[in-house]
């Protein structure tokens, strides 16, 4: 078809329907662009969420060729001469880093909260670091004699990002370990124009003066290589890394020790901190397709319609020579015209979606997997383009079908004064076919998971299962109809308008099975998630009660993030302990390790003392007692539920362990629940940690009380004490603990109920296009004297008929769907075992409200339509 | 004597420290300077390898090491700077290690420099006990005895430009160790303090592999190596200095320095040293003029580039010429206007005849920025 043509018609034939209708038009935009926006919302919520996790490094640097890091979490200083000798007179600049944690001391008036601004503090030697600085960058320390050693000389300071504050404070106070260090601010981090700016919670301070104030001294967390510029650059970094990987390699070539570190490209610690929440940002992507798989049926619907009802202008463009061709590809213009609306316009929607939910996302990555901050969510040309051509795309798919059915509207149909509503898809009118989906669903759900780089596992057979489900009971809940309409019946000899409704219901339309479809979709998925939050947090209630029995529970204050590794001196802890109104206390030691290459957490708890030994919810019980035997217990461990999936072990596998003294092989003697942390934890024995470790600081001490003592007011004394602590009550941490699990699926929350608008929006234009559809029924009905409020009255009965049917088969979706998502989705990504928990309220309460607000809906409609002229223009 | 230039970063601090100045009036010794750094004393017996180590109790050290490189069939030639200084904190808690390593190549010009600067510790640092400096993967050490080569005898250099630039050198001394000034003491102005040990070797025969760019050159040559010890501060009325330390063909070397006054002029205790074939050292008087200057368009410096040197041999009692043509202008180091900069730079030397009678090593500093801020 040549484009004058294709011009002139979109400007007389379709932008002329789009004009004399133009609510349904803004309508049909809105609901593409509702779907676009919440993908794209969560799609920069997630990225904006990991990007602040970025390698600091990067800003002092620019990038580094080469880092090691140890598979025990950090390296003696003395490691840095052997690494020079190892390099000799290579040109190669090596940085040594330590990485810090900290966080803002708790406020007076509010202790109780986690979650407090984490901040990362850099350690590296300012001085050395110079020697890489090109001519446009600029220095830590000023010029001049004076001036130079007077900044130099004055002992732990830090240097801030310039998004940190809009005026730099002179000094901050942050609580590292279990003390409060107020810092000077020495001034902002130097970054030249082209390198990536610091992130507002990025701090510097010289590499020596954070070891000290961070009890790391004669220790480093990473080194950091950056290999000179000059010819054969890529044959010289190489070189360097075959030289850090032979250096790797053990000392004895026994079989029992594994490699001194790992060499990776810098990218590597983004990749692992991505593939640490990449099961979690793809559940999310995942759900926020929700919105726009119901909004593809209902720009399906729509566009169906508007083709019934232009079949005889349309009929006119065939007799006057238009061919099938153009016919079909005008239609096709029009959808991705829509589309290319709904998608710009749900770009600006899921911009703005995102900045809300962004604090959402990080605040759940904060609590599950590694410090993270709110960064802006900024739109990327690339994200532009995947929103529009989702709009388009989604927009062409729905629209695929009537532009065929108007591309076949027979010449002579321009005489026909009613032409039938097509009946949709054969897809959608086959019963068995429905089933099948339904049974294919079944079969994916027993499939295993996939596995991700990094530990992560991500069940895309259980995601295909939930979208075969979905499918096939929307198709199969439009069959629901009929019997529904005869069950009516009875109501329908009294009343004359519920005869009209039940009339059509008996031979539901197209447009009725794919409202009923939309909604189910809608139904089912909200409710299947209200089944899977009710069940996990049943589940944390009953963990948190059993795991939380002491009085106090105290950590450090500087600890607000799952990855914080501030810590509690033993002076401190045994101090604690031996507070004459404790009865007994109970400590906990972790260490991040990296157990094949996948990081997890290497917990110490004194297990062979029965007064303080946590009480385990077993997921498999050890056999015998010895893993609470000083003598037996020494090679035992054992582990979280989620690392048996993470590692897939079992009880009386063997895990080498990497510690400071060597790789050590355990065996694993039981399974326990631990909602507390995705990636798995091993427990042991804290004796032996202790020894692998040389290190006698714990991570959290846990305090007994005195019978008679108040812990509220034992707790106001030791805050005195020691500002630096965070000290909950239980009652305190229990509320805490499920607030920051509330939270984190409060986004999911809102993804829900935009699904649900999405779908009750598309019931509206449904019940638009039906009546529309019948015109000339309505203009016999107004003949025969059929008041507005009947007419009314018949199309609530409709939009009830159709949500309650679309309720019935989507709750029997979310059983489905909640067992999904309970035993297979988030056991296959998390390996978390649940209790199922059915809240019965809360789903009656949507579905009564799904189905009351079907029948206002179709009211309302019904109203607006009850005055349609019977001119076929729309 | 030798400057130490400075890092934008650690500013005119080191190099305050450095710059000594003396008016050759010889005064009352005392033992330690007002900060508690030792004071060079007369007749200090230099015992070695001990005292080509370093000095921690004086304030600042540094080596030294310039040199001229040919390839076997004579067709390239290059100039090289290695430089490692020390210099301790006022409160003596922290050593400072500086280092510069540069490359003048003779046939294409282009000029190889490179900065680095760290605190002693586990990549910088000088040994006591013997000659053995580092910086990061820069370092220069004696090498230990071995049947061949005895001890004291070799030195080893490593050193390189970015990625660009290798120096993998052994210095071998062709004279005994020179120590500049009166009874081992080289006396650098009024203040009492104002002193230091000067210990040179004035030609060491060089060879090794040197590499530039793509290219893996066998490269023999000559080189100066000085190491400076003392604790002195920056005289207030001088603004900067031009050193060379010069090999003649026939043997001999000659040292020159020529302290420049704010108000221009030379202070009166610039000097020339002429040391001859046996190594001894002999004072005599010199005329400086400038010939040609370069003006830096990093810095905007004008350099004295093209200098003639005019002086009585003291083998011969005859006034000899010697004209300095740099192998290029542009051998500045630094060359950032917010740093401190310097000219140190490869020179042919050339008689009133024009002929090429031997090389040198010119040092021009104090011509970017006055060198006390």
């Amino acid at each position: 078809m040549n484009v004058p043509l294709l011009t002139f018609l979109l400007r007389h034939f379709t932008l002329r329907h789009w004009r004399l209708a133009p609510k349904q038009s803004a309508l049909l935009v809105l609901i593409l662009a509702l779907g676009v926006s919440v993908f794209v919302a969560v799609r920069l919520a997630n990225r904006a969420a990991v990007s602040s996790f970025s390698n600091f490094t990067d800003t002092l640097t620019g990038q580094s060729d080469w880092v090691i890091e140890s598979p025990t979490g950090s390296f003696p200083e003395g490691v840095l001469p052997e690494l020079r000798a190892a390099l000799g007179p290579r040109p190669v600049h090596i940085i040594p880093v330590v990485e810090v944690t900290g966080a803002t001391p708790p406020s007076p008036t509010d202790t109780t909260k986690l979650g407090r601004t984490t901040y990362t503090l850099l350690g590296v030697d300012l001085l050395g670091v110079a020697n890489l600085a090109r001519p446009q960058d600029r220095a830590f320390f000023p010029t001049g004699n004076n001036a130079f050693w007077e900044t130099f000389n004055r002992g732990p300071q830090v240097w801030i990002s310039a998004d940190y504050a809009p005026t730099p404070p002179t000094e901050i106070a942050l609580v590292i370990d279990e003390t409060i260090r107020v810092l000077p601010v020495a001034g902002l981090i130097p970054t030249a124009p082209d390198a990536p700016r610091a992130p507002a919670t990025l701090m510097i301070a010289d590499l020596a003066a954070l070891q000290q104030i961070s009890g790391k001294t004669g220790r480093i967390d990473r080194v950091e290589f950056v290999v000179e510029g000059g010819p054969r650059l890529e044959q010289r970094r190489a070189e360097v890394r075959a030289v850090l990987e032979t250096l790797a390699r053990p000392v004895a070539a026994s079989a029992g020790e594994s490699a001194r570190w790992t060499v990776a490209p810098p990218g590597a610690r983004r990749e692992a901190a991505e593939a640490m929440t990449r099961a979690f940002s793809l559940n999310l992507t995942i759900l926020s397709l929700i919105a726009l798989l119901t909004g593809l049926y209902l720009i399906f619907q729509a566009l169906d319609g508007a083709v019934v009802r232009r079949r005889p202008e349309i009929a006119i463009l065939r007799s006057l020579g238009v061919e099938e061709r153009a016919i079909r590809r005008l239609w096709l213009v029009e959808s991705a015209l829509l589309g290319l609306a709904g998608g710009a316009l749900g770009l600006v929607l899921g911009w703005a979606g995102a900045q809300l939910a962004v604090r959402a996302v990080a605040q759940t990555i904060n609590a599950l997997y590694y410090a993270t901050t709110v960064a802006s969510a900024q739109l990327t040309l690339a994200e532009v383009f995947l929103g529009l051509a989702l709009g388009v795309g989604a927009a062409l798919v729905a629209g695929f079908w009537p532009a065929r059915e108007a591309a076949r509207t027979p010449p002579a149909q321009v005489l026909q004064r009613s032409a039938r509503p097509a009946a949709g898809p054969r897809l959608g009118r086959n019963l068995a076919l429905g089933l099948g989906f339904v049974a294919a669903g079944i079969l994916c759900a027993q499939l295993p998971p996939v596995a991700l780089a990094g530990g992560g596992r991500f069940p895309l057979a259980g995601y295909a299962a939930a979208f075969l489900w979905i499918f096939g009971i929307g198709v199969v809940a439009a069959f629901l109809l009929p019997p529904l309409a005869r069950l009516g019946r009875g109501l329908g000899e009294r009343f004359v308008s519920v005869k009209i409704a039940l009339g059509h219901l008996r031979q539901p339309s197209g447009r009725h099975r794919l409202a009923a479809a939309a909604l189910v979709c809608a139904i089912g998925m909200t409710a299947g998630m209200t089944i899977l939050v009710a069940s996990f947090e049943q589940t944390m209630q009953g963990w948190v009660k059993r795991a939380l029995q002491a009085d106090l529970y105290i950590s450090s204050a500087g600890a607000q993030s799952a990855s914080a590794q501030n810590r509690i001196s033993a002076t401190t802890a045994k101090a604690l302990a031996d507070h004459p109104a404790v009865a007994r206390s109970a400590v906990l030691i972790a260490h991040f390790i990296e157990v094949d290459g996948i990081p997890t957490l290497l917990s110490g708890a004194d297990l062979e003392n029965p007064a303080v030994r946590p009480d385990l919810p077993w997921i498999t019980a050890p056999r015998d007692d010895a893993m609470f035997d000083p003598a037996r217990n020494a090679h035992l461990a054992l582990v979280s539920e989620s690392f048996t999936a993470r590692f897939q072990v079992g009880v009386g596998d063997t895990l080498r362990l990497p510690t400071p003294a060597g790789v050590r092989p355990v065996v694993v003697a039981g399974v326990f629940a631990d909602y507390g942390n995705e990636r798995g934890s091993i427990l042991m024995t804290r004796r032996q940690i202790q020894r692998w470790f040389a290190e006698d600081s714990v991570s959290n001490v846990a305090l007994y009380v005195q019978p008679g003592v108040n812990p509220e007011a034992l707790r106001a004394e030791l805050l005195q004490r020691y500002p630096g602590l965070s000290i909950f009550t239980n009652a305190k941490l229990r509320a805490e603990v499920l607030r920051v699990f509330r939270q984190t699926f409060a986004i999911t929350h809102a993804l829900e109920v935009i699904g649900v608008a999405v779908a009750m929006t598309g019931l509206a234009l449904t019940l638009i296009s039906v009546l529309l559809d019948r015109r000339d029924e309505l203009t016999t009905l107004r003949a025969l004297g059929f008041r507005r409020q009947q007419i009314a009255r018949a199309a609530a009965v409709e939009g009830l008929a159709v949500s309650a049917c679309a309720v019935l088969s989507g709750l029997a979706l979310s059983v489905a769907l909640g067992w999904l998502l309970i035993h297979v989705i988030n056991k296959q990504s998390f390996g978390w075992t649940l209790s199922t928990a059915f809240p019965v309220g809360a789903l009656l309460l949507l579905g009564a409200a799904v189905t009351v607000t079907g029948g206002l809906v179709g009211y309302a409609v019904g109203r607006w339509g009850a005055d349609l002229p019977a001119d076929r223009e729309e | 004597m030798k400057s130490l230039q400075t890092s934008r970063l650690l500013g005119c601090f080191v190099l305050s420290c450095l710059f000594v100045s003396f008016r050759g009036q010889a005064a009352e010794m005392p033992l330690t300077t007002a900060e508690g750094f030792a004071v060079p004393q007369p007749g200090r017996v230099f015992v070695f390898p001990r005292d080509h180590g370093s000095h921690p109790e004086f304030k600042i050290e540094w080596w030294y090491v310039t040199g001229h490189l040919f390839t076997a069939d004579r067709g390239r030639r290059f100039g090289y700077q290695a430089t490692f200084f020390r210099s301790a904190s006022p409160d003596k808690t922290v050593q400072f290690h500086l280092a510069h390593m540069a490359l003048i190549d003779g046939k294409s010009g282009q000029f190889y420099h490179q900065e680095r600067l760290n605190r002693e510790g586990w990549d910088a640092g000088a040994a006591t006990a013997t000659l053995d400096v580092k910086n990061g993967p820069w370092s220069l050490r004696l090498l230990p005895s071995t049947a061949d080569a005895p001890a004291g005898e070799r030195l080893e250099l490593r050193g390189a430009v970015r990625g660009e630039v290798g120096f993998a050198f052994t210095l071998a001394p062709t004279k005994p160790l020179v120590v500049f000034g009166e009874n081992g003491i080289s006396r650098k102005g009024a203040a009492p303090t104002a002193a230091s040990y000067y210990l040179t070797f004035p030609r060491l025969r060089t060879e090794g592999v040197l590499t530039v760019g793509e290219e893996t050159l066998a490269v023999t040559g000559e080189s100066w190596m000085d190491h400076e010890i003392s604790s002195s501060q920056l005289d207030e009325n001088q603004v900067g200095w031009d050193w060379a330390g010069i090999h003649l063909n026939d043997g001999r070397e000659l040292m020159f320095y020529r302290m420049r006054l704010r108000d221009g002029s030379a202070d009166p205790a610039s000097t020339l040293t002429w040391v001859d074939a046996a190594g001894v050292p002999r004072k005599s008087d010199f005329q400086w003029e400038v010939l040609e200057r370069w003006t830096s368009p990093a810095t905007g410096a004008v350099y004295p580039v093209r200098v003639r040197l005019t002086s009585t041999d003291p083998a011969s009692g005859k006034r000899v010429a010697l004209t300095l043509v740099p192998l290029a202008k542009d051998q500045e180091l630094g060359g950032k206007r917010d740093g401190i900069s310097y000219w140190e730079g490869a020179c042919r030397v050339l008689d009133a005849d024009g002929r090429e009678i031997g090389s040198a090593y010119l040092e021009l500093t104090g011509y970017a920025k006055d060198l006390k801020i």
